[in-house]
């Protein structure tokens, strides 16, 4: 029982960590006014890109550097196109991310199947002792304990400092923003460059710390899962958090229930998350008023920033 | 009628003016060999293990023949494009490595009665198709025993891919064995549903070792995925296909591996001769089509002569995995007494021996 | 603050021949990345072409396949392109598709040994109503709850296929298929009839263009199609013009759901026969990317569903024949749509540059 319940903290908190780094560079992408669909191919290819880096240096964080500047290599090209070009977020966003699934599977043709060591894990001194909850939740490698800090200063930042004032008001309205002053080009430039990072790291996450090897594929639809907690959280960082490893909890529910051998229908569960974003999306736009304080006004609507 | 033919043959015929350097002209080529994989050949895996029989095919016949390879073609409306193309190119020999390109090999092997089809897994034969599948649960009853050997919590974990019959019989081989050789042991299986991904795959060995298992089954897992969390965790694997102990030196108890190149050299080398006829090849230890390789150092001498006891008999067919009695998980008879299952119930099992924690998925 | 050196100010009225320019920026944007990536995997550009854009030609039998596969996207992607006219953004169309498939199938099943020849319209009907009723879940809670219907028709998707997956290894499975996870075949009736006799191409690519007649009429001589299009792009001149946007979001979604579920009736019916796991290879994603290729009109779709068919058949024999993998086929269908976004600037908009223009003014 013991041992279940530590494995059910430390695999929620594994599953869920890459969800939420990437479901954090989502938020702010968002909260800019930009929709972006291209997060699979960009956790993809950071993944893709991770892995070949930890296979020349052997180094776990160059090969999270490398995944999140992957990331961003993509999202320049999003940016690019959905800024610059003025063209339309779903369908460039739709084809951004199939590009990148289509490079890592060039890139990752060699490195087909292969494997790498685990990343050091830094248990945290004295509150790793304490029973179950120690080596459940305080016995990982340290982006795994960094990701909910960073949530804390993504949502200090949105809330309170002027960098978040300025990303809220152009999502809000980009037309005021430019009024007042804001450039709302390279805000929204700024803001699609982080969650290009935050998705590339998040892939090289999957391939170098948790899964530990790389194949064609791998990602399987994680990239969708975060926009959807993304929508589920309706734009708050509070909520993203819960909603993160919430879902992370479901996945690792679902296997100990199986291996404790009661009967579940599996195609249920992993529907879970989808339904309760729709009904998450369904509730909170039904109050006008509550949908408009968190969702960005501009979220997928093309602005012309050079008039 | 003859307006419409017309139009057809001038619409071929212009066809075949263009400068067509993609078609190839049969008589003169060597023998060609087409294999397609659904997924993409690593260094273990499925692929790999088919990939090694293409390289015996061209190490038997040398330059009478040419082997090209596909990979990476998902069950779907397009495979049966990729294996047209072969055949359009000039395949006299087609290797189809995935069990849902069953329905388009069949309709390509219709029309095109000059080439020859052997079909992994599948259920259906033609004059010019053959069908192919390996007695990977032979294997499993081994590490199956070697399992209920080595572990000190009792428990032992299956991570299996679906529950296709292939699949169910290794779970069913796997807890027969492991409960003839320690009756205490329990066993615990999680279905991932699905046949590739590798994150899922370890979460669901973790949650197994979670639940006190110290031996996991990664049944049908194309990649290392539960062969290193079984390394990192400390625990014993026994895995499917490949020898994967250079990814869990000290954790891979046995390997199951399948060995087509005796297999696939004979059948090309029938088909070079004109002497192919589709049939449905089945091979176990007997015929060397699986083997358990890398059999870890934990297991004593003592254990290892019984292993390899189990394994004459089976050989010899003094014995058999599925002999009865038999009963399934309800309790009810499935196997008589002093008799065995017959193929056909082998291949389509879809019932769960007694003794089994979990059940089919739904 | 920054600003760029120039700007860029939307074209008044008709495109015109203009409009020409960003398919063809695209297409040879893509010929050349085309010609970088084979040779990145040892393939000779002119082998590259060849087997991307004119292999694909070269034979009936590739000719059928082209059209096979360009008949879902045509479809599908006419349908699309209506809504999205409409500002009504269903990119929900792979889950509408697997639940046509799915409707589609319900009817051969139950009856696996009819002969009736009305088999195949009832699949049809069945197939569509059953897309619609996925589509029409995203309009009700976009109509009733202001749900986004981008975020609600994107989650639909996932969980068709969890509902596909569900359906096909339990209530659908093929009690004589050794239990793996696809139904049994479909009746002779319950196929479409081939085209040519020969290949695999069948009387959906003829549906797909009386599609095409359909949508082009729809929206360029019915007052319904006009009122969509004018509600999409300022919902008050819509209003003014006596249209509610309500109608707007549940038309647009529900022919994009009857299509979709058409296709997926196409794809059961057609080259697979039965139900099983994998029903479309994304069919849905590339008829977003079809809709926009073709610049959301209806005779430009029917070039670009046209063009996609060939370069996606070109890839599967490519990597056929000379062992490209699938990911640069994948890779140049990104590079595609990519370019000719980005390339629709100059179509939609008039590029100047700042310094210019100032200029003007001293003048």
């Amino acid at each position: 029982m013991g041992t279940m319940l530590v494995f059910l903290l430390s695999g929620t908190l594994l599953a869920a960590t890459p969800l939420l780094l990437a479901a954090m560079g989502e938020l702010i992408v968002e909260r800019s006014g930009i929709l972006n669909l291209s997060i699979e191919g960009m956790m993809a290819l950071g993944a893709v890109v991770g892995f070949a880096t930890i296979m020349a240096t052997g180094s776990h964080w160059l090969a999270l550097g490398a995944g999140g500047l992957a990331g961003v290599a993509l999202s320049v090209l999003f940016a690019g196109v959905v800024l610059l070009a003025l063209g339309n977020q779903v369908a460039t966003g739709i084809a951004v991310g199939i590009l990148g699934l289509g490079l890592s599977g060039l890139i990752g043709k060699p490195y087909e199947g292969m494997t790498v060591a685990p990343m050091k894990r830094m248990p945290i001194p004295v509150l790793s002792e304490i029973p179950i909850i120690g080596p459940g939740l305080f016995n990982h490698s340290l982006l795994v304990y960094l990701a909910p800090l960073l949530a804390v200063g993504l949502w200090w930042m949105l809330r309170s400092t002027r960098v978040g004032l300025v990303i809220r008001a152009v999502g809000e309205s980009p037309e005021s923003a430019h009024a007042i002053g804001y450039s709302v080009l390279m805000t929204r430039f700024l803001a699609i460059m982080t969650g290009g990072f935050m998705a590339g790291l998040a892939g090289a996450f999957i391939a170098t710390v948790s899964a530990t090897l790389w194949s064609d594929g791998m990602i399987a639809g994680r990239g969708w899962i975060v926009v959807a907690l993304v929508v589920f959280a309706t734009w708050r960082v509070d909520r993203l958090v819960i909603g993160a490893y919430l879902f992370g909890l479901a996945t690792i529910a679902e296997l100990l229930v199986q291996g404790a051998g009661i009967r579940v229908p599996s195609q249920l569960l992993t529907s879970i998350p989808y339904i309760a974003t729709i009904v998450a999306i369904s509730i909170l736009s039904m109050d006008g008023r509550k949908m408009r304080l968190n969702a960005p006004a501009s979220l997928g609507r093309t602005y012309n920033s050079t008039a | 009628m003859p307006m419409k033919r017309r139009l057809t043959s001038w619409i071929a015929a212009a066809c075949l003016a263009l400068p067509l350097t993609g078609t190839a002209a049969k008589a003169e080529d060597p023998f060609m060999v087409g294999f397609i994989y659904p997924t993409p050949v690593a260094d273990v895996g499925w692929a790999k293990q088919l990939d090694l029989g293409r390289e015996a095919i061209e190490e038997a016949y040398g330059d009478r023949v040419t082997t090209r390879v596909v990979e990476n073609i998902p069950e779907g409306p397009d495979a049966g494009r990729v294996m047209n193309q072969l055949v359009a190119d000039g395949a006299d020999f087609v290797m189809l490595g995935s069990f849902g390109y069953m329905n388009d090999g069949l309709r390509l092997a219709q029309r095109s009665p000059d080439v020859d089809f052997i079909h992994a897994s599948g259920f259906r034969q033609a004059e010019n198709f053959g069908t192919f599948t390996a007695r990977g649960y032979e294997g499993f009853y081994l590490t199956g025993l070697a399992a209920g050997m080595v572990t000190e919590s009792n428990t032992i974990g299956i991570v299996a891919a679906f529950a296709i019959p292939e699949v169910i019989a290794e779970v069913n081989a796997v807890t027969l064995a492991a409960r003839k050789e320690n009756p205490d042991v329990n066993i615990r299986i999680v279905w991932v549903n699905t046949w590739f991904d590798p994150a899922r795959e370890q979460e669901a060995a973790r949650a197994l070792i979670s639940q006190g298992a110290d031996v996991i089954f990664s049944l049908h897992q194309d990649t290392p995925s539960v062969v290193n969390v079984a390394q990192s965790e400390g625990v014993y694997v026994v895995n499917t296909g490949s020898d994967m102990s250079a990814h869990g030196p000290d954790a891979v108890l046995g390997s199951v591996v399948t060995d087509w190149t005796d297999y696939f050299v004979e059948a090309v080398g029938a088909s070079l001769e004109g002497t192919f006829t589709g049939h449905d090849e089945r091979g176990g230890l007997a015929s060397g089509m699986v083997s358990v390789a890398a059999w870890n150092d934990v297991l004593t001498e003592e254990q290892m002569a019984r292993i390899n006891e189990v394994e004459a008999a089976l050989i010899s067919g003094e014995a058999h995995v599925f002999a009865g009695p038999l009963n399934d998980q309800r309790g009810t008879e499935r196997v008589a007494e002093g008799e065995v299952l017959p193929d056909p119930e082998i291949f389509g099992m879809d019932w769960l021996v007694e003794g089994l924690t979990g059940s089919l998925p739904q | 603050m920054m600003r760029l050196p120039w700007i860029v100010e939307p074209r008044i009225g008709r495109t015109g021949p203009r409009a020409l320019l960003a398919p063809l920026i695209a297409v040879a944007t893509t010929i050349l990345a085309a010609v970088v990536l084979m040779s990145s995997q040892g393939v000779a550009p002119s082998r590259a072409i060849w087997q991307l854009y004119i292999a694909p030609l070269s034979s009936l039998y590739n000719l059928s396949e082209v059209l096979l596969k360009m008949a879902p996207l045509l479809i599908i992607a006419q349908a699309l392109a209506i809504g999205f006219r409409a500002k009504v953004w269903n990119i929900g169309a792979e889950g509408q598709l697997l639940l046509g498939a799915i409707g589609g199938s319900l009817l051969p099943l139950w009856f696996n040994d009819s002969v009736n020849p009305m088999m195949l319209p009832a699949m049809a009907l069945c197939g569509m109503l059953f897309g619609i009723g996925w589509a029409a879940l995203a309009a009700f809670l976009r109509t009733r709850f202001n749900a986004n219907e981008i975020l609600v028709t994107l989650m639909l998707n996932s969980i068709a296929l969890q509902l596909l997956y569900y359906l096909v290894s339990g209530p659908l499975r093929d009690p004589y298929g050794f239990n793996f996870p696809q139904s049994a075949l479909f009746p002779q009736v319950a196929m479409l009839p081939s085209l040519f006799g020969m290949g695999r191409a069948n009387v959906s690519i003829i549906v797909a263009l009386l599609a095409t007649v359909a949508a082009w009429i729809f929206v360029e001589r019915s007052m319904t199609g006009y009122k969509l299009q004018v509600g999409g792009v300022a919902p008050d001149a819509a209003r003014y013009a006596g249209f509610r946007e309500k109608r707007a979001v549940w038309l647009s979604l529900c022919i994009g759901g009857a299509a979709a579920g058409l296709a997926g009736v196409f794809e059961v019916a057609g080259p697979l026969g039965q139900l099983q796991r994998v029903v479309s290879p994304g069919y849905g994603f590339a008829a977003i990317i079809v809709a926009f290729l073709g610049g959301l009109n209806a005779i430009g779709i029917l070039f670009a569903a046209f063009f996609m068919a060939v370069i996606y058949v070109g890839g599967d024999m490519a990597q056929a024949s000379a062992g490209v993998p699938y990911a640069v086929n994948t890779s140049l269908q990104g590079v595609l749509l990519v370019s000719y976004i980005a390339a629709r600037l100059f179509v939609d908009y008039r590029v100047r540059w700042r310094r210019d223009i100032t200029q003007q003014g001293a003048n």
